[in-house]
């Protein structure tokens, strides 16, 4: 019978080297996720999904959580996805992924497969990943014998089933669930969840945790190159606009995506083996090299926040001021010091 | 004993709340008539996306029998009236929901009225819409297509224009009295009746109108599907005859955007400058690469949102143009290729005569502008 050194064959933690692309114009041609898809007009979610496998080449496997990205991409017998693809439960993105890592890892250790570095990629939406998946992606995190990455695609609603609140939904938008009313002007009191820092606050063994907005196009093309080349459990969060849910003209989804940064809405950072850094333009707007924009520019071009009172404004401005003035690391982690 | 039916198709979100406010109307005044009725979207068209074509529909019976007789089949078809709520949708409907290309006039029975919300002449409607084997009406309500979001409604009276135009052209299914006594405003009792006097239905003859073929998919049954409900993936990239060198993505064969698209992009290949953002920013793909590195936008895959036209560095380069100005779908690189003199000719007409079109929410107050100048 043939032995099997588990403790040497178990950890095939090889990943594939993808160089960042220095550029947009070197950004390559190649698509495996592609036209007819049925999407929104201007759905950044659906850039997202196109930038991320760009990415990661064609050595990939995509998971997908319920959401729009799995029902608008997949309907009855079309797909736009070139890859391997395959549907998992809402709350399931971290377990599917943790799942399939380590199915190939067996797979390659039982000779049943050719030793390759595979990319293994879950997607899941704010409602998938950042409320009912929360604990199966921090379980992910945790495995750190598999590589594998989590993407949060975050348009700050359940916007599949149109438009409820979802744990990242921002102070006082209206939806389905919130709507403004005569007497209750704001119906959404929470403050959305800060949940990439979160998970790379409490996962300190995971190596890689980053933000991006697809308005820097390149950017969020490099970090998920980073993310599946540093390899064990890696996590990205991205904030996408959405012309259904947000209410606004679709020619605009790339503006409101720099304009969320640009006001300090939407920090964009990374941390590499714990350690954070900056970049775009959170990185001057945290040394102070460029003042934020007013956030009434962005809130007040959504329909979403069409019931906004100055009152209201001056709340948001004063939350987003404290997230940069105060906080222990600002835009990133919340505490102040003693 | 009669039932009748109305099938309003519009634009997903965008015209949402307007269709649910037609709908709601006709069920409204059928009640001040003494009748029954109902209204309801399809249910497929759920959860809709933004411009892509959706339906509701509104039932009128005089008894509950026959209202429920009629609600049992899936989707109401033989309908009197087929309102189209934007222009652009007389191209066909291909919604989410299903595969292939739909006439607009497809499910309206024979002598139906077909409604449309448009500024244009019936001739030109009439070029765009395919061709029926029975005859049937076209009217016309007055207006550019009326859009909106999800949560800020355009109040322009567009719902109850089209309300005081169906008591014309199908008294049978509601009366221009009952529809005036369940709208309360009398700004708006004054727009139904003015839509009423004004709207004049032509008959449109079976050898009139476009005589392509609307496209439509073979799909596998659930008994021929593959173990496990595998679908295949897409090619990574596909032949594309003629052209040596660029890159053309995989297009998805059973899905085009042809049906979602209000407006397209043109563009000026003399000034741009190849920045490459308008293909790496594009949400649908759907920008080929020439061999000479140019960004063609392909119109099976464009859903007309304009991203593109809003990250162009260049001024002009990329311009949004009404889906209503085309007749088909050809490569703008590739004609441009051919004869530049004319297609910079043909460029400047389109940008020149673009009729007005707006797109949803931009800032607080700008459908109160919108209206404003609508009705100067």
């Amino acid at each position: 019978m043939q032995q099997i050194n588990i403790h040497a064959l178990s950890d095939y933690l090889e990943t594939q080297v993808l160089e960042p692309w220095k550029g947009i114009k070197k950004v390559a041609h190649d698509e495996y996720f592609t036209s007819g898809h049925r999407t929104c007009q201007g759905c950044e979610s659906a850039l997202v999904m196109r930038l991320m496998i760009k990415a990661a080449g064609p050595r990939t496997i995509v998971l997908g959580a319920t959401g729009c990205m799995y029902v608008a991409n997949t309907t009855y017998y079309s797909t736009p996805w070139v890859v391997p693809w395959m549907h998992t439960q809402l709350g399931s993105s971290g377990s599917a992924a943790t799942g399939t890592a380590a199915a190939l890892t067996a797979l390659m250790r039982k000779g049943k497969m050719e030793k390759e570095p595979i990319n293994v990629i879950a997607f899941c939406g704010d409602g998938g990943g950042a409320d009912m998946g929360l604990s199966a992606i921090s379980a992910a995190l945790q495995h750190t014998q598999y590589n594998l990455l989590i993407f949060l695609y975050d348009n700050e609603s359940y916007a599949n089933t149109d438009i409820q609140v979802s744990g990242l939904s921002p102070y006082g938008a209206n939806s389905t669930f919130s709507p403004p009313g005569k007497v209750h002007r704001i119906m959404h009191k929470r403050w959305k969840k800060n949940t990439a820092a979160m998970l790379a606050a409490g996962h300190p063994d995971c190596k890689y945790v980053a933000t991006v907005s697809a308005g820097n196009a390149v950017d969020t093309i490099n970090k998920v190159r980073r993310a599946l080349t540093i390899g064990g459990p890696t996590f990205i969060h991205s904030l996408d606009p959405c012309p259904k849910g947000w209410d606004y003209d679709p020619k605009y989804s790339h503006d409101l995506g720099e304009l969320a940064v640009e006001t300090g809405i939407w920090p964009l950072y990374e941390v590499e083996e714990g350690k954070l850094k900056m970049y775009g333009k959170s990185k001057h707007i945290a040394k102070r090299r460029v003042e934020r924009k007013p956030v009434s520019e962005y809130l007040l071009r959504q329909g979403r926040f069409a019931h906004f009172t100055k009152e209201d404004l001056d709340y948001f401005q004063g939350k987003i001021d404290e997230m940069w003035e105060k906080w222990l690391l600002p835009g990133v982690i919340p505490f102040t010091g003693e | 004993m009669s039932t009748s039916s109305v099938e309003v198709v519009y634009r997903g979100i965008f015209q949402k709340t307007l269709a649910k406010n037609v709908c709601r109307g006709i069920v409204f005044a059928a009640k001040k008539d003494g009748r029954i009725g109902i209204a309801f979207g399809r249910y497929s068209d759920s959860p809709e996306r933004n411009g892509i074509p959706a339906k509701q529909f509104a039932v009128v019976a005089d008894t509950e029998e026959e209202l429920e007789e009629h609600l049992s089949r899936y989707e109401p078809d033989n309908n009197d009236v087929t309102i189209c709520a934007d222009d652009t949708l007389c191209k066909g409907v291909e919604s989410w929901a299903w595969y292939g290309l739909q006439p607009i006039n497809k499910l309206l029975k024979p002598d139906g009225t077909l409604l449309v919300t448009s500024m244009r002449p019936a001739d030109s409607l009439i070029r765009d819409i395919h061709r029926k084997a029975v005859p049937y009406n076209l009217a016309t309500v007055k207006g550019t297509a009326s859009f909106s979001g999800l949560w800020v409604y355009k109040d322009d009276h567009t719902d109850v224009r089209l309300l005081g135009a169906l008591a014309k052209v199908a008294p049978h299914v509601v009366s221009l009295d009952a529809i005036i006594e369940g709208i309360g405003d009398s700004m708006k009792q004054a727009s139904v009746r003015k839509a009423y006097d004004m709207v004049e239905p032509v008959p449109v003859a079976v050898d009139q109108g476009n005589d392509e073929v609307p496209y439509e998919f073979d799909l596998p049954g659930y008994t021929t599907m593959e173990e496990c409900l595998v679908i295949r993936g897409m090619d990574k990239q596909q032949d594309v005859p003629g052209r040596d060198g660029g890159y053309v993505p995989a297009r998805n064969p059973t899905f085009k955007k042809y049906a979602t698209r209000t407006m397209r992009p043109v563009i000026n290949f003399e000034t741009c400058t190849k920045c490459t953002i308008c293909w790496l920013q594009c949400p649908d793909t759907c920008f080929d690469v020439t061999p000479d590195d140019y960004y063609d936008a392909n119109m099976e895959a464009c859903c007309g949102c304009g991203v593109c036209e809003a990250v162009c560095p260049v001024d002009q380069c990329i311009t949004m143009i009404n889906e209503e100005a085309f007749t088909d779908n050809a490569s703008q690189w590739e004609m441009w290729s051919k004869d530049k003199e004319s297609y910079s000719k043909w460029l400047s007409e389109k940008i020149s005569e673009q009729p007005a079109r707006s797109h949803g929410f931009h800032h607080i107050g700008q459908y109160a502008e919108e209206i404003a100048h609508e009705s100067t």
